[in-house]
């Protein structure tokens, strides 16, 4: 028979709260986490607003460390911040605890930001004016004067990982995946698979993600991904809505520690809920755009449910993947009706980003968290902003008011651009 | 019965060589691909040497109907597309040739580096001089409209994975691991696993690098133990060497095929090695024995003992700290008289593609029967108690080999790999 693996913790740094409770009892009430952008001054930028992780301190998760991880960039510290909550929420926090070599780390994580002053004034000093192309030469004679030496090492996306290794004494596999948006969510899924396979018996699995600098966001601009809805912050996150003009992107970090069954119940752990199901697939269709009936997107919901060895009937509300683009949401629409059929329409569906805006390599984590908190307290968060059905999109959103409901098998959708779909389904734990 | 993994053929693009057989004769006769950094003029920077690889034109080399998208895949991206499509080609697989849901892909690479001139209209309207700030009112306003609009797409890490599998229609499992040097055996053992729990029949697994460009090469040499010694490119890098001075990068990209043994057989697949165990995770501080661990938990996965082992590849940076941690961990598993071949001081440190790269050196030599030396390695250090197999070619005498890979932060990954044998 094969493992079964649990939720025995759970940590999260995001927009909505720095703590689980915090963040669903916002998504709760149709909290907006959405704001101007404070991290640098992003007046004439096409998007000038975000959804932010405010009053994070380094300081009140590492003492003696703290200069040292100082360093980090903001993703590698959210992802400190929840990992040390998560492992103590699930009494594994100290280090005498358990085999240690039998406990990883498996994030969906993004890079550090770049030294965005360095970056760009090393290439205007290179650029020829009359050719508008950058001397090679001169950028690296300019940059290796100003790069910082302790932050560099920081933008490389396996350090992350590595710090929480070294910092909580984990020295299982300690890996990390970059799938864009999917990333999250494969990573706890990839997890998963290792405790079931017998390479570990507890991971800290999630993801950790900021993009809000000034590349990152010109990039998604150019892209025509971000909502550019300035007279309205706060509404601009409409997923299912037909006015819906792109995503708002957040930041942030979410830490689950997923544990294989025997090992939680000889330890007495708390048990949140099982991971049940996972199905991971690509679209082979487009760099950023998802198949338009949600190919890719309908196996990987399918595989999901076999995983799980559950009938379309149990899924009791899905938590999409919604992110506000007009492309995903009628996709992700068309692949639950694809998957459910004429049931579909009888499970609630929710998009947490109408109110978190999109962590992108963290989004599938903090949806998840959310999720387990709805399966818990019997009450599951709405969709809020929204207002304007689209004929598309014409199912049940749980439109702008939390609905009470119990339900038993929870199944989560996470897409990435370049085609990438993951799927998992969370189920309350029966011994 | 778990299913068996096998290699069906696999693709090169590095610096010693871009076909199988051009790789095999360089590695045979000791050639390396480390020079002056040729891309662009790199002296102000403290380590201008790296493995670059020679005369690589995207557009003459990328699947013709995919041409147009080669101004959104900066060059890690489109060195792993073209050594994924050498790959398929070497296993005579066209589109289609594999069930799609059946056919996963899972890829080491990381985010790429900003080309200069992607940014240079940018710079030049926010920017006036390295004393002043960034004008942020003249970013927003105009330099973001002239960001080429695909600019992100270019250097994101999981986009070899999703070109390849749009030119290959590959629907099943895919997924793209960053964690540097590690990466790329990671990859691996995640298709391993990804076989033997049966979600897929074929997996492609690969990594591409390209760190030779003025942004990452300026960075790694203001942070990483790159060696100075740049008068003397194809003697620098020393792997576990006495005169061990640090390392330098390399770009380079490989792939392979990794399929269920079942599968193989019922499309009459020709066979070129088995993946047979794999384990991978930390060794903090790289004490040598969290790799020690994990070298043993790779043995006991792939069911053999060390005294079945014919070689160890090992990452070999030649950087010293690094290399005795390594050596150590190692020898605590083989004993000192262990026998060990590192490759990278042919290609330089290539980063997420290493694994890849590496590892198939190893393919090379089982299937040839004859392992290569090791270059560079010349004199014994005390802090290596390891046998470094140096000079010509010496016939393979047992069936397996260990690869041995790791990062400067101590994520280690290791596989165990044998000669096809039915």
């Amino acid at each position: 028979m094969r493992r079964r693996v649990v939720i025995t913790g759970m940590g999260v740094i995001t927009p909505l709260g720095h703590t689980p409770a915090d963040l669903y009892a916002s998504q709760i009430e149709g909290r907006t986490a959405v704001g101007p952008f404070t991290r640098f001054d992003a007046r004439t930028m096409p998007t000038t607003f975000a959804s932010e992780v405010r009053d994070f301190e380094l300081g009140t998760y590492l003492k003696h460390d703290l200069e040292r991880y100082s360093h980090c960039g903001v993703n590698t510290q959210f992802a400190i911040g929840a990992t040390k909550e998560a492992l103590a929420d699930a009494g594994l926090l100290d280090e005498r605890i358990g085999d240690r070599t039998r406990m990883g780390v498996y994030l969906g994580s993004g890079e550090g930001a770049e030294d965005f002053p360095a970056l760009m004034n090393s290439v205007g000093v290179a650029t020829d004016p009359a050719t508008m192309t950058a001397d090679p030469k001169k950028f690296c004679a300019a940059i290796i004067d100003v790069l910082d030496r302790l932050r560099e090492p920081e933008v490389e996306m396996h350090t992350t990982i590595g710090h929480l290794g070294t910092l909580f004494n984990l020295d299982g596999p300690n890996i990390a995946c970059q799938t864009a948006c999917a990333a999250s969510s494969q990573a706890i899924g990839e997890a998963m698979e290792l405790i079931r396979d017998g390479d570990a018996d507890v991971m800290a699995a999630g993801g950790a993600h900021s993009m809000l600098h000034p590349l990152g966001i010109a990039g998604f601009n150019r892209l025509t991904a971000l909502s550019q809805r300035n007279d309205s912050p706060r509404t601009a996150s409409r997923p299912f809505d037909l006015t819906r003009d792109g995503f708002v992107i957040g930041e942030g970090a979410g830490i689950v520690i997923i544990e294989e069954l025997e090992h939680a119940k000889k330890r007495g752990a708390h048990i949140y809920g099982e991971l049940t199901g996972y199905g991971s697939t690509a679209d082979a269709y487009r760099m950023t755009d998802p198949h338009p009936q949600g190919k890719g997107a309908i196996r990987a919901m399918a595989d999901a449910l076999k995983d799980a060895r559950l009938r379309t009937e149990d899924i009791g509300y899905i938590n999409a993947h919604g992110t506000s683009t007009h492309a995903n949401d009628s996709a992700e629409t068309a692949a639950i009706k694809a998957v459910f059929g004429a049931q579909a329409y009888n499970i609630p569906v929710s998009s947490s980003k109408s109110m978190l805006g999109h962590l992108i390599a963290a989004a599938g984590v903090a949806e998840l968290v959310i999720c387990v908190l709805a399966m818990r307290k019997g009450v599951l968060p709405p969709t809020i902003n929204y207002q304007t059905p689209d004929p598309e999109c014409d199912l049940d959103y749980i439109p702008n008011v939390a609905r009470e409901k119990r339900v038993d098998h929870v199944l989560s959708n996470s897409f990435g651009f370049g085609g990438q779909n993951i799927s998992l389904i969370l189920s309350r734990y029966r011994d | 019965m778990r299913s068996r993994a096998v290699i069906a053929g696999y693709g090169f693009l590095t610096p010693i060589g871009s076909t199988p057989e051009a790789v095999w004769e360089s590695l045979r006769t000791g050639a390396t691909g480390i020079r002056r950094i040729q891309a662009f003029d790199a002296s102000p920077l403290p380590c201008h040497i790296g493995g670059e690889i020679p005369d690589f034109v995207a557009k003459n080399l990328i699947e013709k109907s995919y041409r147009k998208s080669l101004n959104a895949m900066a060059r890690p991206v489109q060195i792993g597309v073209v050594a994924s499509q050498f790959a398929m080609q070497n296993m005579g697989l066209a589109k289609g040739a594999i069930p799609p849901e059946r056919f996963g892909i899972e890829f080491a690479s990381v985010m790429g580096a900003t080309e200069l001139n992607d940014l240079a209209r940018m710079s030049k309207v926010c920017t006036t001089g390295a004393e002043h700030p960034v004008d942020m009112e003249k970013y927003g306003r105009d330099a973001v409209p002239e960001m080429p609009p695909m600019w992100m797409l270019k250097y994101l890490p999981n986009m070899p994975a999703c070109h390849v599998t749009i030119l290959y229609d590959i629907q099943g499992p895919s997924n793209t691991l960053i964690p540097n040097d590690a990466a790329g055996v990671e990859a691996i053992g995640e298709a391993l696993r990804i076989l033997r729990r049966g979600a897929a029949d074929f997996m492609l697994v690969g990594g591409s690098e390209a760190k030779i460009n003025p942004l990452s090469l300026s960075r790694f040499n203001s942070f990483f133990p790159l060696t100075h010694k740049n008068d003397a490119p194809a003697t620098a890098v020393r792997p576990f060497d006495r005169d061990a001075s640090g390392t330098c990068l390399g770009e380079g990209a490989a792939a392979f095929g990794l399929e269920t043994l079942d599968h193989a057989r019922k499309r009459g697949a020709k066979l070129v090695g088995e993946v047979v165990g794999y384990a991978s995770g930390m060794d903090r501080g790289h004490t040598g024995a969290g790799l020690a661990r994990i070298i043993r938990n790779a043995l006991a996965d792939a069911g053999i003992t060390p005294a079945d082992v014919d070689h160890v590849n090992a990452h070999g940076m030649g950087v010293p700290r690094f290399d005795a941690f390594e050596a150590k961990g190692i020898a605590e598993v083989f004993g000192t008289s262990a026998p060990v071949f590192a490759p990278l001081s042919r290609f330089g440190n290539m980063g997420g593609a290493s694994g890849i790269v590496e590892l198939l050196c190893s393919v090379l030599a089982l299937q040839h029967g004859e392992l290569p030396g090791t270059l560079n390695h010349d004199h014994a250090y005390a802090g290596c108690p390891i046998a470094v197999h140096t000079g010509a070619p010496r016939p393979i005498t047992k069936p397996y080999a260990v690869k041995t890979s790791y990062t400067d932060l101590g994520q280690c990954a290791v596989a165990v790999i044998k000669k096809w044998d039915e």
